[in-house]
Parts: structure tokens; sequence; C-alpha cells
């Protein structure tokens, strides 16, 4: 069993399955949490990582610099050690940036499309 | 004329229909923080009622997290012939959920009530479709632009309904080349459908990163359809000229082959029609220009998100969502518009911040006019993330719709100082108001065979 500890709701503490998706577990524990497409596509369910490790390879949604920021998809990450996370809009702070006033690095962009940092 | 189906003969019928009295329109809290479904708001519109200018009745949908965005009815003016057929069933698709509702308004219009939901499961397992935007009838027929496959890739195609609601596969029997979907219009006398291109979902969904723009992650192609084929014969590279063509217009006059798409990135109307031998030309007609801002480094498009025209074929109507500014153009000779009217709301630039002492989050956004031509409903909010990346404010303030009195004879708009309904001070929290139709039937639903 591993750990997920809320910091944004007193610190609680929910014991999950690491093999399902922190949003599946969660939700079933009573833990009332955004979401939308539940594939890893829509940014509705993003939350913030403060500690631990996380497997999100399955997300398609987040570019590099919100992944370098700490978030992670929650209907599809799974959690690879004991982790403490922040939900909720709360935790969107810097996920929305104005692409006007705040443009990407070619080494932020999503993955698909990112350059890496040494060849800028 | 009378007949015994669905609404008018003509466009120049639909005109003449009596007033307006009920709006609909969708509101989300999907995005927004605040737990809740979204739901369709029916608002009164008749100036003679005690509750003129307010949200009477909300219908829920079962779950969250749908962003409820356009809607469609199960039918409209090209069963006008079909005594079987009746304007009865809304049809509001959740983009994110993929999940369809389909909303019985006829029973009691003020107060709609969910009739069926086609599960968004199923329509990925049986279509591999997801993503689903414009809905139109095709006689009995109903058909859905879905913008991405199963998993969120474009280009999606189209998804298939019977009358009775029932999936029945893919639409089209092919998607050629295209790359992208989004909105479409069919005029089927000269046997055309238009298709547009927004993006792939896994691209939109997430918000926007100028930056894809030039990844070639968005759209900016126009798509010319066989319309009894099922299948594209044509594309039009719209370029620089083109970026994100979204919304797709032909005109209501069913002889006519002249076409409209606003292009939201670059904010230009790129204009079609057959020419004498009968070849599809495309023409750019009307260009808003760029704007400084007075913080930015970059200076901020119009980003026209929609367009608009009046069932007389007249005006054509559009928005500069992030510039705040309402605009109406005599496009009597389509090829030179001239530009007749325009209102502030909102908007970055700062030029109306408060409407009827509301304070504006968004800018004009989505608008329905009324068949006479006369009335102009608009809302502030684009798309959640979308929203919360341009107007981060409107989390706490919620979407506003307001009215627009024009003058269909000699043109002109002015904002109606009686009418504004505030979807901040919705009682589970400020919500977000977007698309809007009728109950008789409006100008953006109705195609004559």
């Amino acid at each position: 069993m591993t750990l997920v500890t809320l910091e944004n709701r007193g610190g609680k503490t929910f014991e999950v399955n690491s093999k399902r998706p922190i949003l599946e577990t969660l939700r079933d524990q009573g833990v009332d949490l955004p979401f939308g497409c539940k594939y890893g596509g829509c940014i509705t369910c993003a939350a913030k990582l403060i500690s631990g490790k996380v497997d999100q390879k399955r997300q398609v949604a987040l570019n590099n610099r919100q992944i370098n920021d700490g978030y992670i998809i929650l209907c599809v990450a799974r959690p690879l050690t004991d982790i403490t996370i922040k939900i909720g809009v709360e935790s969107h702070d810097s996920l929305y940036r104005n692409p006007f006033l705040d443009p990407l690095e070619p080494h932020e962009l999503k993955a698909d499309i990112a350059r890496s940092k040494e060849d800028e | 004329m009378e007949c015994c189906g669905p609404g008018y003969s003509s466009p120049s019928e639909a005109i003449k229909a009596p007033r307006e009295k009920l709006l609909y329109t969708i509101a989300i809290y999907t995005g927004t923080g605040i737990q809740k479904p979204d739901y369709l708001a029916t608002v009164d519109i008749d100036p003679d009622s005690e509750t003129y200018s307010q949200v009477i009745h909300r219908l829920e949908m079962p779950g969250i997290g749908d962003e409820l965005h356009h809607m469609g009815w199960n039918a409209c003016s090209s069963c006008f012939d079909d005594g079987s057929m009746s304007r009865k069933y809304l049809l509001l698709p959740g983009v994110r959920s993929n999940n369809i509702h389909i909303v019985d308004t006829a029973t009691d219009p003020r107060a709609p009530i969910l009739h069926k939901v086609i599960d968004g499961n199923d329509i990925k397992s049986k279509t591999d479709l997801s993503g689903p935007h414009t809905v139109h009838c095709l006689g009995s027929e109903i058909i859905i632009s879905m913008l991405g496959d199963a998993k969120g890739e474009a280009p999606g195609g189209y998804l298939h309904l019977n009358k009775d609601f029932e999936i029945q596969g893919r639409w089209e029997n092919s998607m050629g080349d295209i790359k992208f979907g989004y909105d479409f219009w069919y005029q089927p006398r000269h046997n055309i459908m238009v298709s547009s291109e927004w993006a792939a979902p896994n691209t939109f969904m997430p918000g926007f990163d100028l930056e894809e723009v030039g990844h070639l992650k968005y759209g900016r192609e126009l798509h010319f359809w066989d319309f009894e084929k099922k299948e594209p014969i044509e594309t039009m590279y719209l370029g620089e000229d083109g970026l994100l063509p979204l919304e797709v217009k032909f005109h209501h006059d069913p002889d006519s082959s002249h076409g409209f798409c606003g292009a939201a990135l670059s904010s230009n109307v790129i204009h079609w029609w057959k020419d004498d031998t009968d070849k599809w030309q495309w023409e750019k007609i009307i260009d808003v220009e760029n704007e400084p801002h007075p913080e930015w480094p970059l200076p901020v498009p119009g980003v026209m998100s929609a367009i608009l025209v009046s069932m007389d074929d007249k005006y054509l109507y559009l928005n500069n969502w992030l510039h705040g500014d309402m605009r109406q153009y005599d496009i009597s000779d389509p090829h030179n518009p001239k530009l007749t009217g325009q209102v502030w709301m909102g908007g970055l630039l700062g030029k109306a911040p408060y409407v009827n002492g509301v304070k504006m989050a968004g800018g004009p956004q989505m608008f329905q006019l009324s068949l006479d031509g006369k009335r102009l409903y608009v809302t502030t909010s684009l798309f959640s993330t979308w929203d919360n990346q341009f107007y981060p404010e409107i989390r706490e303030q919620g979407g506003v719709m307001v009215m627009i009195d024009c003058d269909p004879i000699n043109g002109g708009m002015t904002l109606n100082k009686d009418f504004i309904v505030d979807f901040g001070k919705e009682p589970n929290g400020p919500s977000r108001c977007h698309e809007a139709r009728y109950p008789g039937g409006d100008c953006t639903s109705d195609i004559w065979l």
C-alpha cells in the first residue's frame, strides 16, 4: 500500500493501490476532485506534486514547463512512492499562463515537439 | 405557408416568426473549481414578464466534468415537410466527457427535462471518436463533428445518430487528408459541406500554447465536401490569413453558394463562393488588426471565435474576444463588407470594464441573433481552460449574458440597458455561460433543403 497525503486538506492521508490512477483511488475514498476526460488529455484534474514520485507516462496534456512546475494528471498518474500533493484549483496557481505575456521556451513545449535545452 | 413539420418554409418566413420569449444557454462549472455539474439555464427574455432578464430554471447534467459547449436541435427547417418530426430535443455534448445529453424542451419549455444520455464511452468504443462539437440535423438524422479519435488525437470524424438518438456509427465515408476538425455547415442544393479546423482535443483542451501554432498543431485549412458522397473533395489552404479557422456559416438562402468562416487567431473573415465556372473560390474580406497592449510584449489579436449571419443574409456579426468588441458588417455585397456597428463589452483593452453595472470578466464570445435580426444575445466565456489563461478573474466573477439591439434596416448596434444576466450570482457560485438557443429555432440552426 502507498500513502497519498493531501497538503491542502489538512494533511489528510489515504492508503491507495499504487497500480490504479490516483483520481480513482481518492474518489473511491470520498475525496471530491475535479476531472474531465479521464484519459490524461484535458488537464481538468491537474494537481501539484509536493513530494514523492509518480508514473504519468500516459498523460498528454502537460507541457514541459508545467511538468517542471510539479503538475501531475491525477486521472492517469500512479504513485511510485508515498506522495504529498496539493489538489483542486487551489493548486493551479502556475498551471495556466497567458501565452502572449509569458511565451514558452522550446524546451518547455509538450514532449512531442520540445527541443532539448542543449540544442537551443 | 403552413405545414406540419418543424421550422419554417424559408428564411423569409423564419424572420416573421413570433418574438422569442425564452432562451437556453449552457453554463459550466468544469474547470472553475466548483464541484457541481454543468447545466442548461433557461433565461426569461420576455420584456413583459416579471422575471425578465433572469435565469428561471436550471437543468443539471447527471455528472461533473462534461464541459458543455455547443448545442443543436434534433430537427430544423430541413424537416419542414415531415409531419412525423418536431423540434423537441436539444442535444448537449460534453467536450471533455464525450457524453451527449438529449434534453426534452417541448414538454415544458420553461423547465426542460433530461430525456437520455448517450454514454461517452459507448461512443468511443463504437466509433473511435471523442470531443463532440457541432450538432446539425440532416432531415431526420443527426451528425456531430467529433474533434478527436477515442484517444483525443486528430482528425476525428463525424458521429451519426438516428432520430431516436441511437449511434449509427461514422457519418463520413472518408476524412481524406483532413488534419483537424471543428465546425461544419452544409448547403444541400449545391451538394456541398464545408468544415473547418481547430486542433486535436489533446492540444486545445489543456489550454492554448501559442508556440503550438507554429508547430502545426492548430488548423489553417477549410475543407469542401461532396455532401452526398460524404467525402472531402477540395481543400483551401488559408495560411497565415486563416490561423484557427473556426465557425463556418453559409448564407441562409438555400440557393446561395456564399459562405463565411472566422479565423480566430488571424482574426480574419474568409469568404467563399462558387464562381461562373462552378469552381470554389475564397478571399479574405475582413482583417481585424492586432492591438498594442500597455503591458504586453506582443500585440493582442482580436481572437474572432465566432461569426453569425442574420436570417436575411444582410449582416455578418463577429466577436473579438480579447479586444472586447462585437461588430456588425453589412454583407449585402459579400465581397465588400461594410462595418455598420460596434459595441464594446469587457476585453483586455480596457474599453468597457463594466456593462450595465456588472464588472466584466472575459470578452464577447458566443452570440445568438433573434430571427427578426433585432436582438443579439452575447456571452463572455470561451472554454474553461482558455478562460483561465486569458481572464483568470472569471473564476470569481463568472460569465455574463448581455443583449445588443440591432437595426436590421439601417445597420447599427446599441447595448441594451435593461438586460443583463450575471452568472457570477448563480446559486452554486460563479458559472460561465456559452452558446445560446431559442426554442423556435435560431440563426445558427436551420438549413433548407
